[in-house]
């Protein structure tokens, strides 16, 4: 029988398979930051703009939520990751960013440097 | 080249101490002789938690740490990391720890460079809503070593030997306090998580919740195998209804997947946590009252002892903690307690988690070492106040916390110091306040707050602050008394001291301490009738300057005919017969009319 720990680690390989069959790793992963205080300052709207574009044929994008980062005052905050560069992160992000993000970054890789957090 | 890189380096005091302030010296003058200073920025950081592999620098993007970096091995990092983008793998550090990966995928370090994320080590970069996510960052693993590898009081060993003391303010020794209810012989056993987080303006646990609600879930686990309860329970307040849903979620996944329920793994264990919501009362925040609550009754606190350790949930021995120090558990399993209490000062281990807010440029949630200085973290991370406004005070702890003035700001948080200070160091609330906040009135504020908030059930909580707000409320309005603050102390002193719970004992504190720091302004308001912030209204005079150029507007509106004067000519105010309501100042277009 195995033990407690080996059960753990069998279940995070698998959790890892899957994560990686949704694409973590082979392409750009966009986070989308979903806790009350991003939400307040209009994240959803943001989320769902992304999610319509990924439904509208936008491919290799790798999107998620995730919780609040601190950044109370930037908010709402996207994030773009891509292997092996540094993590992009965009604050105040409206409706209309969000469509700019989709079309400059991430389906021309164009970083909008005067949105990001530095 | 056109990249930028940013070379981080460690200024914890081990790191100092092993030459890093020599080792940062070297680089600089390495990066101007390549003529590279444009293109490398180097920052320093709090403590990053790698003390026995000093001096540490991190080389981002790409997150390199280096350890044991002498000043003679600087010319190779820069000639290769820099210049050829190959990192030197003989002084790269790997290892894989729970706390660090932060930076890795983070950028922003301004702000986060001087943090370190224990208890949020998620927030911000899981899904929360996925139990993949938080599985494949090593959750649940903490869970699965003590089951295979700890008996329950290797378990309380590990945490007694962190140093970890309790997150909700009080700061007492989280092992003693599981030690004390393992110790207790019952049929039953209870392990509760206290997320009735009530300060204003404090979103700590909500946060920790809604960002990474699993950790809270597996830190209980681990606490009812140390204890031998079966069953806990999270009391959330049901104001937080995102944070409730995404516990519940996490709750079902946990169950699915193994982690909860009969036979957790295949070991002997088993361990159930249910929900139970608060309605909202400051005062169930406090651990006897949160027992009633849960149990179905009026939340109000009874005295203790016996503490909850020996009679708590449906009398049955119960241990309580907080989101945050739940959140630390699965960190000192994994991490081990030596590494633990490695981060921190001498009586204080660890981190804490702080929510920042007032006048300050980045409010936001932080996660610093203790130890870091205020100043730190309110000019580094903070980023400082804004529109050049000069800083006045700190309030931390939020309605039962002090204000602190500028003489602490070099303090070094901790339980302990803080207190000295003559503030708490609470559940994480932390409000700067500039030039323009008058301390009264904050006073005032607090007290307002723990007044309505209390439940009433001793005399000196339920009347003493009553009888404070009165006279607070009577200084701002212009009609203090000589010996007011005599009577401010004597009371405040009297509710301390004679109150039930840690409600009353601490509701005085923000009135005493501003007492203690800022007792010139008292002396104004009621010697001087003067408010030197120009917040209290009936405190305030208006008089017109020769800007006036006789519009009329201002007569138009005084609701008791004080001003006169002709059109197109200076207007004056009666000042016997002004009720400095303002309307005046309002009304005017041209900047004419002044407060004094």
């Amino acid at each position: 029988m195995l033990t407690p720990l080996e059960i753990v680690k069998k279940k995070r390989a698998e959790a890892i398979n899957r994560i990686v069959g949704k694409g973590y790793l082979s392409t750009k992963r966009v986070y989308v930051g979903m806790a009350t205080c991003e939400i307040a300052a209009g994240s959803k709207d943001v989320m769902e703009v992304f999610q319509t574009a990924i439904k509208n044929g936008l491919t290799d994008v790798y999107l998620s939520q995730k919780g609040c980062a601190g950044r109370c005052n930037l908010e709402p905050t996207v994030e773009v990751v891509e292997e092996g560069c540094i993590p992009v992160k965009y604050g105040r992000v409206s409706r209309d960013m969000a469509h700019q993000i989709i079309e400059r970054h991430l389906k021309k890789g164009e970083i909008i440097e005067e949105w990001v957090i530095r | 080249m056109s990249r930028k890189y940013s070379i981080t380096i460690c200024d914890g005091p081990t790191c100092l101490h092993k030459k890093s302030k020599e080792l940062g010296a070297a680089i600089e003058q390495c990066l101007k002789e390549h003529g590279l200073t444009d293109k490398v920025r180097i920052n320093l950081s709090g403590c990053l938690g790698m003390c026995a592999k000093g001096p540490i620098m991190i080389i981002n993007p790409g997150y390199t740490i280096y350890g044991g970096v002498t000043a003679g091995d600087v010319a190779e990092i820069i000639e290769k990391h820099i210049i050829k983008n190959k990192p030197v793998s003989r002084l790269a550090i790997e290892e894989d720890h729970l706390y660090n990966r932060f930076f890795r995928v983070f950028g922003d370090v301004n702000f986060f460079g001087k943090q370190l994320r224990i208890v949020l080590r998620n927030c911000g970069i899981i899904d929360p809503e996925s139990i993949d996510d938080y599985l494949s960052v090593r959750g649940y693993e903490a869970l699965a070593r003590v089951l295979t590898e700890m008996k329950p009081s290797d378990v309380i060993d590990e945490v007694k030997k962190a140093g970890l003391r309790g997150r909700g303010g009080a700061g007492f020794p989280t092992g003693t306090k599981w030690f004390l209810t393992a110790r207790e012989t019952s049929d039953e056993k209870f392990v509760i998580c206290n997320a009735d987080e009530g300060d204003p303006g404090a979103f700590m646990d909500r946060s920790t919740i809604e960002g990474d609600p699993h950790s809270v879930i597996e830190g209980m686990c681990v606490g009812g195998y140390a204890v031998g309860a079966k069953k806990g329970f999270i009391y959330i307040r049901a104001e937080y209804p995102l944070a409730i849903k995404r516990l519940e979620k996490a709750i079902a996944d946990a169950k699915n997947e193994g982690f909860l329920g009969d036979k957790i793994m295949g070991s002997d264990f088993s361990f159930d946590i249910e929900i139970r919501l608060g309605a909202g009362a400051f005062v169930c925040g406090e651990e006897t009252a949160l027992i009633h609550s849960i149990e179905g009754h009026r939340g109000m606190p009874r005295p203790r002892p016996p503490y909850p350790s020996v009679q708590g949930v449906f009398n049955k021995p119960t241990l309580i903690n907080n989101v945050e120090t739940w959140a630390n558990i699965p960190v000192v399993i994994l991490d081990g307690a030596e590494w633990f209490k490695s981060i921190g000062t001498e009586k204080s281990k660890g981190t804490k988690v702080f929510a920042l807010a007032g006048k300050i440029k980045n409010t936001g949630l932080i996660e610093v070492p203790m130890g870091i200085t205020l100043r730190s973290i309110i000019y580094d991370i903070g980023g400082g106040i804004p529109n050049n406004k000069k800083f006045k005070a700190l309030q931390t702890g939020g309605p039962s916390g002090g204000c602190l003035s500028e003489e602490y700001l070099d303090t070094k948080i901790d339980y302990d110091s803080l207190a000295q200070a003559g503030s708490i160091m609470g559940s994480g609330g932390m409000i700067v306040l500039d030039e323009d906040t008058c301390m009264v009135n904050i006073a005032k504020f607090f007290l307002e707050f723990t007044e309505n908030e209390s439940c009433g059930k001793c005399a000196p909580c339920r009347e003493g602050t009553k009888r404070m707000l009165e006279i607070l409320t009577r200084i701002t309005e212009g009609k203090g008394e000589d010996d007011d603050i005599k009577k401010l102390e004597r009371l405040g002193k009297l509710i301390q001291k004679a109150s039930l719970c840690g409600l009353g004992q601490s509701a005085p504190n923000p009135v005493l301490s501003t007492l203690k720091n800022f007792r010139s302004e008292y002396e104004e308001h009621i010697k001087e009738k003067k408010c030197r912030a120009k917040v209290c209204s009936a405190l305030l005079g208006y008089e017109i300057s020769e800007k006036c150029i006789g519009c009329t507007a201002c007569k138009k509106v005084c609701p008791t005919g004080a001003i006169s004067g002709i059109q197109k000519s200076r207007h004056v105010i009666d000042q016997s017969k002004c009720i400095r309501c303002g309307a005046c100042f309002e009304a005017c277009k041209f900047n004419a009319i002044k407060r004094t």
